[in-house]
């Protein structure tokens, strides 16, 4: 047991399981008290909803000595995030940690995806992420201190026949740099874990994964370095460093944290350039760029 | 007048004015044709008008080549399956998809609303998996397809908009996925990063802004003149018209800038340092082990882009 979070309150969305709930828990461990919300669903695609899994990381988190509440609402419904916020707030006297985690899978071929799989889960990831941002960003304002961490994945350089998922995680990401430079004045952070690691979500795209490896999308490699993933308990230090007072400098970035590796990624940086004088000699033409492109911007 | 897109079919939204016009005259003269989508909204969305694509096609129409309009919102699934299917059934199949329609909604984050936050994703995002969803299914059949996506510097951060950064960076990722699974069927999915003044970007109130804040002192005369002079729309099409030629069949997955005389790629993000420990046998990192190490490995000059305001201190 730490005290480094001694006194704060988190509230962490998709607590129930996997990465969600050993963030949860870890958060816990260092003092806090967590607000663990989860809709509970049957499958990493929805299905059946229960109370069971929000209410068993609570059962847990109170074994540790601090204080933990549950909620099973929707992440992607305005109104329930302020429910959410608001839970954190009357159980625990603020908010002073938002860990947007909640996701959903719905891994189709671009040509197959139906406009419900896109809706869905760009409602959890990233509305989901806005709409508590959304609530929590004003009191943590008015506080001057607030940590937020995005989770996003590296689905959002890499994706393997989920673009729906691609395009959110993308969105967090980005979400996550505007809200840096917004925020950092306040005294609040905004920063992305992407983790790896052996989740009900992972373990449920394995087959999908299985064939995008068998089509030639992905290596052995790679498709190796996903079935033998580590589990979601070693994402959590990463997460739990930005959330507390160390933390405090570090705003905009995006980490990844799998297994016993915790990595920083750069930001997407013009590399190449070619200018004209365009003012004097006009828009480049066609056969300008068909000439150049090749040997400068795409050049090995 | 070229002929280096003759005989493509191309649908653009939102080119009833500013960037998308302008592309979409580049293409048709090129040789495309092109089905002309825009709702002909103000730039918040609302205020619906036919004219500004009528306006477009009379002029690609004039090239030569053969144009027809459509006023549907790419928001709308079915209404984007239709848009696709106006220029099959105009022009007989599509080649060339490019994907400009946008709105903005600038506020806060603190005080955005729902409806704010949902316009914008819905235009931008959700409009690009609409238009992309129904074309790449014709696109993988023909083994022949030009998809290009409009993504803005937003996508890196920026004070104001968190709604329409949210949206551009999603656009990047999902270009990027697209790309990854279309390719092997000669299908391309890149995105163009411009920078144009038009009336979304440079209005007069924003110009307006501008002068105020110089004559406040709060930018200097440099960076003022650097805003005025921001180049106008038609030097964005260049790089469009490139990556819809033949010419491009092996840039996939790419984003680039454009706009005046500049072209240029932007780099991927990548992982840029690392710290490891053997989790198996030592278990997860600790709080102790992280915050003596991510200083000194991880954050080794790292400077934060937006730091605290302490009490007092000059904006």
């Amino acid at each position: 047991m730490g005290d480094r979070l001694r006194g704060k309150s988190a509230v962490v969305t998709g607590a129930g399981r996997g990465i969600g709930r050993e963030i949860a828990l870890a958060l816990a461990r260092e003092g806090a008290n967590v607000v663990v919300n989860d809709l509970g669903s049957a499958t990493p695609e929805g299905g059946e909803l229960s109370h069971s899994a929000a209410d068993e990381a609570v059962a847990e988190i109170k074994k540790l000595g601090v204080g933990a509440l549950a909620n099973y609402d929707n992440v992607a419904d305005f109104t329930a995030a302020e429910g959410m916020v608001r839970a954190c707030v009357e159980g625990f006297g603020g908010i002073d940690i938002l860990v947007n985690n909640a996701g959903i899978r719905r891994h189709r071929f671009i040509v197959d995806m139906t406009e419900e799989d896109w809706d869905v889960v760009i409602g959890t990831h990233l509305k989901g992420a806005f709409n508590l941002c959304r609530h929590a960003v004003p009191l943590m304002k008015e506080h001057k201190y607030g940590r937020i961490i995005n989770i996003t994945s590296r689905q959002w350089l890499r994706a393997e026949g989920m673009a729906n998922y691609a395009a959110a995680k993308g969105g967090i990401v980005s979400l996550t740099y505007g809200l840096a430079f917004e925020l950092g004045q306040y005294g609040i952070t905004c920063n992305a874990v992407a983790p790896l690691a052996l989740t009900r979500g992972l373990r449920f795209s394995l087959p999908r994964f299985k064939k995008v490896f068998e089509d030639g999308l992905i290596t052995r490699e790679h498709y190796e370095r996903l079935v033998n993933q580590a589990g979601p308990e070693f994402v959590p230090p990463i997460v739990v460093y930005l959330a507390s007072e160390y933390g405090a400098g570090v705003n905009g970035r995006v980490f990844h944290a799998e297994g016993g590796k915790v990595s920083l990624f750069s930001v997407s940086e013009e590399q190449r350039a070619i200018y004209k004088d365009h003012a004097k000699d006009g828009p480049w033409s066609l056969d300008e760029l068909i000439a150049l492109m090749p040997k400068t911007l795409l050049a090995e | 007048m070229g002929d280096g897109l003759k005989g493509k079919n191309a649908v653009v939204t939102g080119a009833g004015r500013g960037i998308g016009r302008e592309i979409a005259l580049a293409l048709g003269r090129e040789g495309a044709n092109v089905l002309v989508n825009d709702l002909g909204a103000s730039i918040t969305g609302t205020e619906a008008a036919a004219t500004p694509a009528d306006e477009v096609v009379a002029e690609i129409k004039k090239m030569g080549v053969s144009a027809a309009a459509n006023y549907e919102s790419v928001t709308d699934f079915d209404a984007a399956e239709r848009i696709i299917k106006a220029c099959v059934d105009n022009f007989g199949r599509i080649d060339i998809l490019v994907n400009v329609a946008g709105i903005l909604r600038d506020r806060m984050l603190f005080n955005m609303s729902e409806e704010e936050w949902d316009a914008v994703i819905a235009v931008h995002l959700k409009g690009t998996f609409n238009t992309t969803r129904h074309a790449s299914r014709l696109m993988r059949e023909q083994k022949w397809g030009r998809i290009i996506n409009t993504t803005s510097d937003a996508w890196r951060g920026t004070v104001g908009h968190a709604n329409y950064g949210a949206a551009k960076g999603g656009i990047v990722s999902f270009s990027y996925a697209v790309a990854r699974e279309m390719g092997r069927y000669g299908v391309t999915c890149n995105v163009i990063c411009p920078i144009a003044a038009t009336r979304m970007t440079l209005s007069d109130e924003v110009k307006e802004g501008f002068k105020k804040r110089l004559d406040a002192g709060l930018v200097t005369k440099e960076r003022y003149d650097e805003i005025m002079s921001i180049p106008p729309p038609e030097f964005v099409p260049p790089v469009a018209v490139y990556l819809a030629s033949d010419h491009a069949v092996d840039i996939n997955g790419a984003v680039l800038g454009c706009g005046g005389g500049r072209v240029a790629l932007y780099s991927e993000p990548v992982e840029i340092r690392g710290i490891y420990k053997d989790h198996q046998k030592d278990g997860p990192w600790t709080m102790d082990e992280l915050k003596d190490l991510v200083p000194k490995t991880l954050l080794t000059g790292y400077v934060n882009p937006a730091p605290v305001q302490t009490e007092g201190a000059k904006t």
